[in-house]
């Protein structure tokens, strides 16, 4: 879960191909090294629900008969077009191929060089299911769901020929902790036993929680329990590094490949080309079809001319797509012209929600932010944020497609989109509301302010007087994760799970040790009850029981109203004329860039 | 033995002012209420880790101690992280970029060809085009001509470069399909994909700064033709041709190269909208970036690279006029 950015891949540390930052918009910054645009943005996820719920069963259940054997099964008859230069348009400056690093989903940039432990495949009928990678299966929990057995499939190799062991995926996770590599997704750190204070492998510590009996076998143990672990190992520091190829200043451009590509020629600042990787084995891969014969990132791309340019759709722009959200101004055009067939506008994804600070003066009060909830006009907010294609309105914590979100009324989260004027105001009036002004700080641009203002005039019809505060992105980010809290009483903000499990919607944004220290706990709600529930579903290894207690968790914790669910936002993304498999699945809420072919 | 000193003081001079604007850069970043080690932190972060993470990068220590570590660094190298995993930053160490996990030093030099490739072409361009029409419009002062040329020069210095940029964009690359729209080719992979890539932006460039060039030039040019000089070289018989380029347009040139030398060093620091508009990977697009990211030694290093560049310019255009004119360096003054 992350917090939305904008475009795929975003900027910041460009780390991320997706990159998403914990802003309104899509991607990038974060990212700074991938592609993800400067925007951010964040996998949106809705109902991977039959995937993901078929998925964490046979991954949960202990039952061999359960595990997905490699390979078998899921073989799609359906072959892929070979052949072609496909070519991937993005604002950022770098590619950032650290898997250490790299906050990318996995199914996008760092997907088509790098396997994991377990990778994501996503179905026409828009479901999202882990599936075995490197791993002969989706992993096999002891009987008390904190420890995890993979087994390595046979065959599989490095780009130069080397088998991949299971003391390369081990390395791979361990020089994740080391402070020179920090930044990548990181919630192993939190999981894994004895990772407290282990700083990465190069000043010859191993980490202990993570045993390699055999050249095939990987066993981790975990400080409890974690029915989620399967998605866990999707992620970047999760697949295979090379210690004799490990150099922490040139692996970023230079990684060693083990999936269908490997990196060919990165031109600084201007392009990354892959060609593909001969040791690849698509027979040992149901994650990746592989169609294009190399691929092209053209770096450093404005994402109004990437627009204009795949509208024009000439010459090699036919075979090309955009890595990060099509901008608002270019929206309204694609809809109207000859490239709406080729506009792809995702399911509803990421949450987008006004943050209230519960330790600020009088918001301490549950009745005063119930009036808030009353008095936001969230059809306001959506017009600002570019209406019905922008995202559909949100009544929920999970968002829709993931175990675990249910509708339910507690009296305030269903108000008509519009508010309840009158409520709010005799909830205020009965709180002895003080009438003091209220600040709502927001990111310093354009798009957010317009949101921002559409807030304000809501909560204006209430009598709540609103300050907007506008703030550079890193300012702002400092003010609502770090410190006491103490420089805003409102804030918004969006977010989107890196995993389709309420875990990722409720845990990051509601835990109270999410409070400042960098954690995304914006409201900084606390309550040992609701800390106790979430505690409770994560450990939970039977799906049925996680969903349910999710269920529980997401009305417990709205129905203190420390934020006012508003939208679940959808991203819209434009290809080429020629590209074809260009799909967006249910979660995340970004194309799946390893099935993308081309047309001959 | 003057011109020896002069070259000194100048040299000390520009030394300070680096060391100036380092600091200074450093201040403004560090006391920024934004924190770059949020960024590497990773997600979920810990306050642990946060701690982590700046200790690596350096940002527990004071301004002061920062700054010097970078001064010492320019001077003599440096190097970064723990032990078993250290990274060396060779001199002249500009700082150590941690979200490109690359030194500074080297990410300029690696963008430093784009920059100049678009600043020296767009340079030359508006040379020759402000000059030109200066010169034509001082010597047919009061014509249509001279209007006209005016008017498109007024126009050109109040164009914003974004706009002007997209609106090339999309008429001689979209519509027109006349040039690439975007992207930047190396000199040594194709001379002439490296030409034909750069002729928009050089346009744009060019087309708005050599407005500025047209006035410059076309008041001096008025002033020189009025001066006594002039006359007297008209009344010795000297075809006016001669006398509009040998006489008047040298000497109007003077302030017209001091100009051109800083402008065109602030431009090696950076166009930054146009090669993003362009898509060009240069030191402003770098710069744009590191803003981004809040990947304060990377801003640090572009901008100190940057003032360096602006002031050793300053410098060439002093020494060069202390050649050119005595009375300059006799006075041990510059200008």
């Amino acid at each position: 879960m992350s917090p939305v950015t904008r475009g795929p891949e975003r900027p910041h540390l460009s780390f991320r191909t997706p990159s998403f930052r914990t802003l309104p918009y899509p991607e990038d910054k974060k990212d700074h090294m991938n592609n993800a645009p400067r925007t951010p943005h964040r996998p949106s996820g809705r109902a991977v629900a039959a995937g993901i719920a078929v998925a964490a069963m046979l991954a949960l259940s202990a039952c061999n008969a359960n595990s997905r054997p490699a390979g078998e099964a899921d073989a799609e008859p359906t072959a892929v077009q070979q052949g072609g230069t496909l070519r991937i348009l993005t604002p950022s400056d770098a590619i950032n191929w650290d898997p250490a690093t790299s906050q990318n989903l996995a199914i996008t940039t760092l997907g088509l060089v790098e396997r994991r432990l377990t990778s994501w495949k996503t179905n026409p009928d828009g479901s999202t299911e882990v599936v075995p990678d490197l791993a002969t299966d989706t992993g096999t929990p002891s009987d008390d769901g904190a420890s995890w057995t993979f087994t390595l499939k046979d065959g599989l190799a490095f780009e130069d020929g080397t088998p991949v062991t299971s003391a390369d995926v081990k390395y791979s996770v361990e020089r994740s902790f080391a402070p020179e590599l920090s930044g990548g997704l990181s919630y192993h750190k939190n999981l894994l036993k004895g990772a407290d204070g282990y700083n990465g492998p190069y000043q010859g510590d191993e980490l202990d929680s993570i045993e390699t009996p055999d050249d095939k076998t990987l066993v981790f143990h975990l400080d409890s329990a974690y029915g989620d672990w399967p998605w866990i190992v999707s992620m970047p520091a999760f697949g295979a590094v090379p210690e004799a190829k490990d150099d922490i200043r040139t692996y970023t451009t230079q990684p060693v490949a083990t999936g269908p590509y490997r990196v060919a020629e990165t031109v600084e600042g201007t392009s990354v080309t892959l060609e593909r990787n001969p040791e690849w084995d698509p027979s040992t891969d149901e994650a990746r079809t592989a169609g294009p014969d190399s691929v092209v990132f053209e770096l450093s791309q404005d994402e109004t001319v990437v627009a204009q340019r795949l509208i024009a759709d000439s010459g090699d722009d036919a075979s090309a797509f955009g890595g990060s959200f099509v901008p608002p101004a270019q929206l309204a055009q694609v809809q109207q012209g000859p490239a709406q067939d080729r506009l792809v506008t995702s399911g509803p994804g990421a949450l987008a929600y006004l943050a209230i600070n519960t330790e600020a003066e009088g918001l301490d009060d549950v009745d005063v932010r119930r009036a808030v909830s009353l008095a936001v006009d969230k059809n306001a907010y959506r017009v600002a944020a570019g209406g019905e294609i922008a995202g559909d309105f949100a009544t929920t914590l999970v968002t829709p497609g993931i175990p675990g979100r249910e509708e339910y009324s507690n009296g305030v989260n269903d108000a008509a989109p519009e508010g309840d004027v009158e409520r709010a105001e005799s909830l205020l009036e009965e709180a002895g509301w003080s009438g003091r002004q209220l600040r709502l700080v927001v990111q310093d641009d354009a798009p957010t302010l317009a949101r921002a203002q559409a807030v304000q005039q809501g909560l204006e019809r209430a009598g709540l007087k609103v300050k907007i505060v506008p703030q550079a992105d890193d300012v702002w980010t400092q003010t609502v994760t770090q410190g006491d809290g103490s420089g805003y009483d409102l804030t918004l903000s969006s977010w989107q799970p890196d995993f389709p499990s309420a875990n990722g919607n409720i845990q990051p944004l509601f835990h109270s040790s999410q409070v400042g220290g960098g954690g995304y706990n914006l409201a900084r709600y606390t309550s040992p009850e609701a800390d106790d529930l979430i505690d409770r579903a994560t450990q939970a290894t039977d799906p049925d029981a996680a969903a349910a207690l999710w269920v529980e968790a997401d009305q417990l914790v709205l129905g203190d109203a420390p934020v006012v669910p508003l939208i679940y936002t959808k991203n819209s993304f434009l290809h080429g004329s020629k590209v074809e498999n260009f799909r967006i699945p249910d979660f995340p809420a970004y194309p799946n860039y390893l099935q993308v072919s081309l047309a001959p | 033995m003057t011109f020896v000193r002069f070259l000194a003081t100048r040299l000390a001079t520009l030394a300070f002012v680096l060391l100036t604007v380092s600091f200074l850069t450093y201040a403004i970043f560090v006391l920024l209420p934004a924190d770059p080690a949020q960024l590497a932190c990773g997600r979920p972060c810990t306050p642990e880790r946060l701690e982590t993470a700046r200790a690596y990068m350096g940002l527990d220590r004071s301004v002061v101690e920062q700054w010097w570590e970078f001064v010492r660094g320019v001077l003599t190298g440096r190097t970064f992280g723990s032990a078993g995993a250290t990274v060396d930053c060779p001199r002249p160490c500009l700082g150590y970029s941690f979200a490109h996990n690359t030194p500074v030093t080297e990410l300029i030099v690696g963008r430093i060809g784009v920059t100049a490739s678009l600043a020296i072409g767009a340079a030359m361009l508006w040379l020759v085009l402000g000059v030109g029409a200066g010169a034509v419009a001082a010597v047919r002062r009061g014509t249509v001509l001279d209007r006209g040329l005016m008017v498109a020069a007024i126009t050109g210095v109040s164009a914003p470069s974004y706009l002007v940029g997209l609106l090339g964009i999309l008429l001689f690359g979209f519509t027109l399909d006349m040039v690439p729209v975007s992207g930047y080719v190396p000199f040594r992979d194709s001379p002439v994909d490296w030409a034909w890539h750069l002729v928009l932006p050089w346009s744009v460039l060019a087309l708005l700064s050599a407005a500025v060039y047209t006035r410059l030039t076309r008041s001096q040019m008025l002033e020189e033709l009025g001066a006594p000089y002039v006359r007297t070289a008209r009344a010795k018989g000297i075809t006016e041709e001669r006398v509009v380029t040998r006489h008047a347009l040298r000497n109007a040139a003077i302030p017209v190269v001091t100009l051109f030398a800083l402008d065109l060093g602030a431009l090696l620091g950076g166009a930054v909208i146009t090669e993003r508009v362009f898509s060009m990977p240069g030191l402003g697009a770098l710069l744009m970036e590191a803003v981004g990211r809040t990947d304060v030694p990377l801003l640090v290093g572009v901008t100190v690279f940057t003032a360096a560049v602006v002031v050793v310019a300053n410098l060439a255009v002093d020494v060069v006029h202390g050649v050119l004119d005595p009375r300059v360096r006799r006075g041990g003054r510059a200008r």
